[in-house]
C-alpha cells in the first residue's frame, strides 16, 4: 500500500481553521443584525439629527398703530456685526479687535475676549460683536473696507422704533432681551435665547399677537458644522398689527398743553387720560416726564438707565395707571352718589354754611368759603367742603341731614371702581386705597374717626387713587351707570387683513338711579357754567369736577431742579352731546397736575380746567 | 524556463504549471470583490469628487491598480512559487530593508510614517511586506516540521517574526504588527505546533499587556479606552466609534443607496475610502449589502483553504494558510473596528478599501495562491 504523500494534510486543523471563519463571520453578522435591523431606526434618526440642523427664521414684529391708522411703532433695519473666527487670521486678532472695539465704542480686550472665546468653541460659527444694532454709516463703514475687517460679518437686524417715542412709551412700553429665566419658560413656545421680547406696555401685554411666528429653516451640515444647502423652509409669519383704541390727535393735543405746563412751571409732573365713556375705549394717555421708549429698543446704556432711576419725579412710571394720589374734590361725586344712593340726602337737601369753619372734638374743619345756604347741585358746583361733610357725617350746619357713614361711602366708591385696579389692559397697575374703619383698624389698629369721614368725603386722608380710576367712576357716570373695563386695544389684524377674536371687555352696571346719576350730571355741568371751574365763552357742553389736594412738602426742590409747588389739581370732565343731562357723552376725560402752583382760591383757576377747556374745544371742534 | 537551479537543496521541487488546475472559485471571488471595491470607492467618493473636480478620480485609480494588481497575479500564478522558497532568505532581509526604508524616508500622514512617495505614487510597503512574510514563515515551518514540537522551533520562529513586527510597530502602525503577529500563529497552527505552546505564548502576551500599554502611544491608548466607552470623550477619541456606528446602524436593511449616505460624504465618518470603508458601505447597502460581502469573503477563504489543502507540499499548505490567516484577520478588524467590536486601527479592508498597495498586495498574495493550485498534484482519473 502506497503511503498517502500528502499526509502532512492536518485535517482536523484545517476544520478548526473552517469553524474559525464560521465563528468570525457569524459574530459580525450578529452585530450587524443587532445595529443595522433592530437599531437601524434609532441610529436613522442620530445620522439626521447629525447633519439636519433646523435653524429659527424670526419674524418680523408687528406694528402698533393708533386708531385711524397713525402708525406708533414699526421696524426700521438696522445691522448686526459678527466675527467668523476661522476667516479671521491669528496675526490679526488683536488688530481687528481693536478697530472693532472703536467703531463700536466697545473695549477691545473683551471684543478679543469674544472672539478667543469663539474660535474655542466653534470657530466656524459667527459670534455677534455688536451688543445695539448698527446704523448704516458703521455698517457701510465695514463692509466697503472689507480687508480691514477679516472675518467680519454684517447682517440685517431689525431695530424697534417708536415713531414719536416718549409721548407714547407709557402706553407701548419697549422691547429689550429675554432674561434666562423667561427664556427658560419660554424656549417651549418658540423663544430663542437672543431673542427681544416685550418688557412693558403694549409690547408686553399683546406680545403674543405682535411677535409672529417665527419660521425654520432645515439645513444640512457637515461635521465641521459648515452649512451645506438649505433643505426646507417654513416661511415665518408677520406678527399681526395691534390697533389701539388711542386717537393720536388726541394724544397729541393733550401732550402738548400738558407738557407746555411743565415748562411754563405751573407744575412739574402731569397726567391726562381720556376715554369713550360708552365703551372703556382709551382715546389717550399721557404721562408726564416720561421717557424715550427708542432707548430701551436700541439698547439702553447704564448711564441713561441711571439717569432716569435717578429721577424722583419717576419717569418710567405710567402715572396714569402706576401711581396712587389723593383724589381732592373730585371724590365728593362719590360722597354725594353715596348718600343719594342710600337716601341720606337728595337735590333738596340743604346746608346751610354759615360759617367757613366748625370744630369737632377740638379739630377744626374748613371750608374754602362761607357759601351760605346750598343745595345738592350748588354745594357740588362750588365744590363746598362743609356740605359733603354733612353729606358724609353730619354737621351742626344741618342738624336734621344724617351723615351717609364711611361703610356706604366705602361701598359706592368699590362699586365705582376705587380701591381695585380698574383691568386695564396695561401692566403695572395701581390698585389704589378705599378706606373704611375697618380697613384703618386693620392697617393702623386705630379706630375711625369722625374726622377720617370728613376727609373721606372730600377725597383726602387715606383715599387714594389712580386717574385712570377716577375717570372711569366718572365716565360710569356720563354713560348712565355701566363701568367698563377701560382698555387700549381697538383690534388685532394679521397680514391678510382678518381680524384676531379680542378679549371680551368687562362692564358691570351700578346699582344706582337714573335720576340719582342725572343729578351728579346736571352739578357737574353746573360746576363748568357757575361754579368752581367756570369756563369763559365755552363752545361745547363740558360738565366736570375740580379738585384739589394740598401735601406736606411743599417746599424746596425735585431733582430735576424744579420748585415743589405745593398742590395737587385734577379736572375730570365728560361732554354730554347737547346741553342736557343725557347719558350720552362720548369722551371723558382727566387732567391731574402734580406740584401745581396755584392755591385753592377762587380767583386763582385750577390749571386743569383751562387746558380741559381748549383741548377739548379744539379736538371736539375740529370732530364735529 | 531557464533559470538556474537553486544552489540549496531544495526540500520543494519545481514542478510544471497546469492552467487548467487554476482555482476557478478563487479567480471568480477575487474578480467579485474587486468589482464590489470598486463600486464601494465610487460611492464613498462621489461627494469628495465634486469638490476635486475629476468626478471619476477615484474610481479610475482604483480600476488601474486593480489591472495592475490582476497583472501581477497573472504574472505570479506562471512563476513557480517553490523559487519563492529558494530565496526565503533573500526575501525575508528585502522585507526587513523595505520597512527600514519606510522609517528612513517614509512621508507622514496623521501621525504615522506608513508610506514611501515614489514617482508619484505612494506604497505602503508593510502592505507587501505582509505577504513576504507569509513566504518566509511558511518556508520556516515547512523546512521544521520535524522538529516542530520543540520550543526552540517556536522560539527561532518569533526571533525571525521579531524585527518585522518591531519595524512595522514603530512606524507606528500597532494593527498591521497584529496581522504579522497573526500571520505566524495561523502558520505555525496548520504547520502542526502544539495547541500548549501557542496558548502559552498567547497568555505571555496577555501577561505581558501592562508593559505594552506602557509602551503604547497616547492616541494608541485614548483608542483602546474610547473602544470600551466611546461616550467618555465623544468629541474626541469617541467620536470616530460613535459616527460610525450612527453610519452602520442607520444603513438599516438595505441602506441608503449608492452615494446617498450622509455620514461620509459630510465628513462625519473620517478616511471613508479606506478605514471606515466598512461603515460606508453599510450606510449606502444596509445589512443586505455587508452580508453580500461576508458571503464573498467566507467564499473566497474557504477557496484559499481549499488551495492549501490541495497544496502538493507543506510549504504549498502553509502559505495558503498563512494568506487566509492574514485575509480573515484584516477582515475581522476592519468590520469589527467599524461596529465597535475591536478598537480603532487603520487596517485596510481587504479588495474594499481604496488604496494600490493592499489591493496589489492582495493579488501578488493570490498570485501565489493560484501558483499553488496549478502545480498541485493533478486528481486522479
Amino acid at each position: 500500500m502506497r503511503q498517502d504523500p500528502r499526509a502532512f494534510i492536518p485535517v482536523r486543523r484545517f476544520i478548526a481553521f473552517g469553524v474559525a471563519i464560521f465563528l468570525v463571520f457569524s459574530t459580525l453578522t450578529v452585530r450587524l443584525y443587532d445595529l443595522e435591523i433592530l437599531r437601524g431606526d434609532y441610529y436613522h434618526v442620530l445620522s439626521e439629527q447629525n447633519r439636519i440642523v433646523r435653524l429659527p427664521v424670526p419674524a418680523e414684529r408687528g406694528g402698533i398703530v393708533d386708531r385711524t391708522g397713525y402708525v406708533l411703532a414699526r421696524n426700521i433695519p438696522g445691522f448686526a456685526i459678527s466675527v467668523i473666527p476661522v476667516d479671521l487670521p491669528r496675526a490679526r486678532e488683536e488688530e481687528l479687535s481693536q478697530r472693532l472695539g472703536s467703531l463700536l465704542t466697545l473695549p477691545s480686550d473683551s471684543v478679543g475676549d469674544t472672539i478667543r472665546a469663539q474660535r474655542i468653541r466653534n470657530p466656524y460659527e459667527p459670534v455677534r460683536i455688536s451688543k445695539t444694532p448698527v446704523p448704516r454709516e458703521i455698517a457701510l463703514a465695514v463692509t466697503e473696507r472689507a480687508e480691514l475687517f477679516p472675518g467680519v460679518r454684517v447682517d440685517p437686524e431689525s431695530i424697534r422704533f417708536y415713531v414719536d417715542g416718549t409721548l407714547y412709551a407709557p402706553v407701548l412700553g419697549y422691547t429689550g432681551p429675554i432674561t434666562e429665566p423667561e427664556f427658560e419658560k419660554l424656549k417651549q413656545s418658540g423663544y430663542l435665547g437672543n431673542d427681544d421680547i416685550g418688557r412693558t406696555g403694549i409690547e408686553d401685554v399683546y406680545e403674543q399677537y405682535l411677535r409672529g411666528t417665527y419660521g425654520w429653516r432645515e439645513i444640512e451640515r457637515d461635521a465641521a458644522l459648515r452649512e451645506i444647502k438649505t433643505l426646507a423652509l417654513q416661511r415665518p409669519t408677520v406678527g399681526d398689527t395691534v390697533v389701539l383704541t388711542i386717537d393720536d390727535r388726541l394724544q397729541k393735543l393733550l401732550d402738548s398743553e400738558l407738557r407746555k405746563g411743565v415748562d411754563e412751571d405751573k407744575f412739574t409732573q402731569a397726567v391726562g387720560v381720556a376715554m369713550n365713556p360708552q365703551n372703556g375705549e382709551i382715546l389717550a394717555m399721557v404721562s408726564i416726564p416720561g421717557y424715550d421708549n427708542n432707548m430701551f429698543a436700541r439698547g439702553i446704556t447704564t448711564a441713561e438707565l441711571a439717569a432716569l432711576n435717578g429721577d424722583d419725579r419717576h419717569p418710567l412710571v405710567n402715572k396714569a395707571i402706576g401711581d396712587r394720589y389723593p383724589a381732592g374734590s373730585t371724590f365728593k361725586m362719590i360722597t354725594g352718589l353715596s348718600a343719594l344712593s342710600e337716601g341720606t340726602a337728595t337735590r333738596d337737601t340743604v346746608v346751610n354754611v354759615s360759617a367757613s369753619s366748625f370744630s369737632v372734638s377740638g379739630t377744626t374743619f374748613y371750608d374754602w368759603r362761607q357759601h351760605g345756604s346750598l343745595d345738592f347741585v350748588h354745594g357740588f358746583a362750588h365744590s363746598s367742603d362743609i356740605y359733603f361733610y354733612t353729606l358724609a357725617g353730619g354737621t351742626p350746619f344741618a342738624p336734621n341731614v344724617h351723615g351717609v357713614g364711611p361703610e356706604a361711602i366705602a361701598k359706592y366708591a368699590r362699586m365705582l371702581g376705587f380701591g381695585a385696579p380698574t383691568g386695564i389692559d396695561l401692566p403695572n397697575e395701581d390698585g389704589g386705597i378705599m378706606p373704611d374703619p375697618q380697613w384703618k383698624l386693620a392697617t393702623f389698629d386705630e379706630p375711625w374717626t369722625i374726622g377720617n369721614t370728613y376727609q373721606e368725603a372730600i377725597g383726602q386722608g387715606f383715599v387714594a387713587v389712580t386717574p385712570l380710576q377716577l375717570l372711569n367712576a366718572y365716565a360710569a357716570v356720563a354713560n348712565g351707570g355701566t363701568l367698563w373695563q377701560p382698555h387700549v386695544l381697538k383690534q388685532v389684524t394679521d397680514a391678510a387683513g382678518n381680524s384676531a377674536p379680542l378679549p371680551e371687555w368687562k362692564s358691570r352696571k351700578l346699582a344706582m338711579t337714573q335720576e340719582n346719576l342725572r343729578l351728579i350730571r346736571e352739578s357737574a355741568r353746573r360746576v363748568v357754567t357757575i361754579g368752581h371751574a367756570y369756563m369763559p365763552n365755552l363752545k361745547i357742553p363740558i360738565a366736570g369736577k375740580t379738585g384739589t389736594a394740598e401735601f406736606g412738602a411743599s417746599t424746596g426742590k425735585d431733582s430735576a431742579g424744579r420748585n415743589k409747588l405745593g398742590f395737587h389739581n385734577w379736572f375730570v370732565s365728560f361732554v354730554p352731546q347737547a346741553d342736557n343731562t343725557d347719558p350720552t357723552a362720548q369722551i371723558a376725560m382727566v387732567i391731574f397736575t402734580y406740584d401745581s402752583s396755584k392755591s385753592l382760591c377762587e380767583l386763582c383757576l385750577n390749571p386743569a380746567v383751562g387746558m380741559t377747556q381748549r383741548i377739548l374745544e379744539r379736538y371736539l371742534g375740529a370732530n364735529k | 524556463m531557464s533559470l538556474p537551479r537553486p544552489a540549496t537543496p531544495l526540500h520543494d521541487r519545481p514542478a510544471p504549471g497546469r492552467w487548467t488546475q487554476i482555482d476557478p472559485l478563487l479567480l471568480i471571488v477575487t474578480l467579485l470583490l474587486i468589482g464590489y471595491g470598486l463600486v464601494m470607492t465610487y460611492s464613498t467618493t462621489a461627494e469628495t469628487r465634486t469638490f476635486t473636480g475629476d468626478p471619476m478620480q477615484f474610481v479610475v485609480r482604483g480600476a488601474i491598480w486593480a489591472a495592475v494588481g490582476l497583472a501581477a497575479m497573472a504574472a505570479v500564478a506562471l512563476f513557480d512559487y517553490a523559487w519563492l522558497g529558494a530565496f526565503a532568505p533573500l526575501l525575508y532581509l528585502f522585507t526587513l530593508g523595505l520597512l527600514s526604508v519606510v522609517l528612513a524616508i517614509g512621508t507622514s500622514s496623521l501621525g504615522a510614517q506608513r508610506s514611501v512617495n515614489f514617482g508619484g505614487l505612494s506604497f505602503q510597503f508593510s502592505e507587501v511586506a505582509k505577504v513576504l512574510m507569509i513566504v518566509v514563515l511558511a518556508k520556516f515551518f515547512a523546512d521544521r516540521r520535524a522538529s516542530i514540537g520543540s520550543p526552540l522551533t517556536m522560539l527561532l520562529g518569533l526571533v525571525l517574526l521579531a524585527p518585522a513586527v518591531f519595524l512595522v510597530y514603530r512606524q507606528p502602525d500597532l494593527g498591521t504588527s497584529l496581522v504579522f503577529i497573526a500571520i505566524f500563529f495561523g502558520i505555525a497552527f496548520l504547520a502542526g505546533a502544539r495547541i500548549w505552546q501557542l496558548v502559552a505564548l498567547v497568555a505571555m502576551a496577555a501577561a505581558s499587556f501592562p508593559i505594552v500599554w506602557a509602551l503604547l502611544k497616547d492616541y494608541q491608548r485614548a483608542r483602546l479606552s474610547a473602544f470600551l466607552d466611546p461616550y467618555a470623550d465623544p468629541q474626541g477619541a469617541g467620536w470616530n466609534i460613535i459616527q460610525s456606528l450612527i453610519a452602520v446602524g442607520s444603513g438599516g436593511a438595505t441602506g441608503k443607496g449608492l452615494t446617498a449616505g450622509t455620514q461620509s460624504p459630510l465628513g462625519y465618518l473620517p478616511i471613508a475610502e479606506s478605514d471606515f470603508v466598512f461603515s460606508g458601505l453599510a450606510e449606502d447597502l444596509g445589512f443586505a449589502g455587508a452580508v453580500i460581502l461576508f458571503t464573498l469573503y467566507i467564499v473566497l477563504l474557504v477557496a484559499a483553504l481549499r488551495v492549501a489543502f490541495r497544496a502538493k507540499d507543506p510549504f504549498g499548505m502553509l502559505i495558503g494558510a498563512g494568506i487566509a490567516t492574514m485575509l480573515l484577520c484584516q477582515i475581522m478588524v476592519n468590520v469589527g473596528m467599524a461596529i465597535s467590536l475591536m478598537p480603532v486601527t487603520g487596517i485596510p479592508l481587504p479588495f474594499i478599501s481604496h488604496g494600490g498597495s493592499s489591493l496589489v498586495s492582495i493579488c501578488f498574495a493570490l498570485g501565489v495562491l493560484q501558483s499553488i493550485s496549478m502545480r498541485r498534484e493533478p486528481e486522479g482519473p
